[in-house]
């Protein structure tokens, strides 16, 4: 399974996103506001879920914020923490 | 100061609200639900009353629940239903207050957020999970939901929760500091829950439930959420009023029970607590209805929503089982019966002979 796809099942799964599928979270859909529409809350667990899930600690939230924008985003922070 | 009852909203085993409640009363049988866990490879299978929340999305959108946990839904949906019951849905309820009795509090989240801090360390701890690990959650989510700007407040005192949190929306109404109360009682079932049961109580909860074999272990767990809105006006009393709660220790100083009630006993198939109802009780009319929902700390609030509807239904509801009955002196109601002039107390004995005794009258 892809970085992608993990993540939009453990974001469905861990922030109860009920009535969402997996194929209806666009890769550039905005995770906040007017896209997915997660709040301030959802940031503190998405830095947990991350960790938790894929071993990638989120320390700064500088260098998170833009990580945090959409799929795509956050699934490049996250290989290319992986990768080196 | 008696406090009338003006609005119920229920969910247990049977199901939700008023009705269904007083369907399964007159029934007389809930079957509990068979459950498993599974654990080191080996499955459990028991018995248990378990509670949907379906209909809790007609009250509050999905989107809103999303981070709300069972515990805090099954709260949310008994409050919604008891304040529509009492017709006070959409009114102004800034001067309502909330008091939750609860005999675990919210078990499945405080697990979970518990097995994620020991799973993934401080730094994994899920903020949702710790922020509905709080006992007084489940009362805030009501408080908020409802726009109640008065006290909210969530008491635990295990088997003496319910009487013991009464005893707080009484002085509440009596001092004038709310207008109504959002008097709730609440306990979840959980898998940790069973494992502890099952340590405890080996084989002696695969049921049935029978309330009065009193010197065995029966019980059968359960869940559930039971909601009463209590204010001080007479005219209020659709389902009767309460009239007094007392607190003792029937070791300390012997229960003197009131003379001509009709008891409703909150044994629940558990031996520690049963021997007391066999010292205590003599040659008494009594009926216990925990067949119906099953054995938690706060289903003395379903004995107390049982005598509420039973008041206003003017009878008393046959005892759902009556095995061992034969063996005290007690007379079991063992059919339904006018309630005439009689009044109904409910009686709550805990292990160590701590007892709750709440009065009630039409």
């Amino acid at each position: 399974m892809s970085v992608k796809e993990k993540l939009k099942r453990v974001l469905i799964e861990d922030l109860n996103l009920e009535d969402v599928e997996p194929d209806e979270i666009d890769d550039d859909m905005a995770l906040f506001g007017e896209g997915l529409g997660l709040d301030s809350l959802d940031a503190v667990e998405l830095v947990v879920i991350v960790q938790k899930h894929f071993g990638v600690e989120i320390k700064d939230m500088e260098e998170g914020r833009p990580a945090l924008q959409t799929i795509n985003t956050l699934a490049k922070y996250i290989e290319q923490r992986l990768a080196g | 100061m008696r406090m009338a009852i003006s609005g119920i909203g229920i969910s247990g085993g049977f199901g939700c609200g008023v009705a269904a409640l007083r369907q399964a009363l007159q029934r007389g049988v809930v079957e509990p639900r068979q459950c498993s866990v599974e654990r080191n490879g080996a499955t459990d299978t028991f018995p248990a009353y378990r509670t949907s929340i379906e209909g809790l999305d007609e009250f509050i959108p999905k989107r809103a629940l999303r981070r709300i946990d069972h515990f805090s839904k099954m709260t949310l949906h008994s409050a919604c239903l008891a304040l529509q019951d009492a017709g006070l849905s959409g009114g102004d309820l800034s001067r309502l207050g909330v008091i939750i009795a609860t005999g675990y509090g919210a078990l499945k989240t405080t697990f979970d957020f518990l097995d994620s801090y020991l799973d993934f360390g401080y730094s994994c701890s899920s903020p949702t999970h710790f922020s509905n690990s709080v006992h007084n959650a489940a009362a805030a989510h009501v408080s908020m939901h409802f726009k109640t700007t008065a006290p909210s407040l969530t008491v635990t005192q295990f088997e003496m929760s319910v009487p013991s949190a009464l005893l707080t929306a009484q002085l509440w109404l009596a001092e004038g500091r709310v207008d109504q109360v959002l008097f709730g009682t609440i306990d979840e079932y959980c898998a940790v829950l069973r494992y502890c049961r099952r340590q405890f109580f080996a084989t002696g909860e695969q049921g049935p439930l029978q309330p009065f074999t009193f010197a065995e272990q029966s019980a059968v767990v359960g869940e559930g959420a039971a909601f009463f809105v209590l204010s001080r006006g007479e005219e209020d009393a659709r389902y009767g009023a309460i009239d007094a709660v007392t607190l003792g220790n029937h070791a300390v100083v012997p229960l003197t029970l009131p003379h001509d009630d009709l008891l409703i006993i909150g044994a629940d198939g558990h031996a520690e607590c049963g021997r007391w109802y066999a010292q205590a009780l003599t040659d008494r009319a009594v009926a216990a209805y925990a067949p119906l929902y099953g054995s938690f700390p706060a289903a003395a609030g379903f004995d107390l929503a049982v005598a509420a509807l039973s008041q206003q239904d003017g009878l008393l509801y046959a005892s759902p089982a009556t095995a061992g009955a034969a063996d005290s002196a007690l007379q079991v109601v063992a059919a339904r019966r006018p309630l005439g002039k009689a009044n109904i107390a409910c009686l709550k004995f805990g292990p160590g002979g701590d007892y709750g005794l709440i009065r009630l009258s039409r």
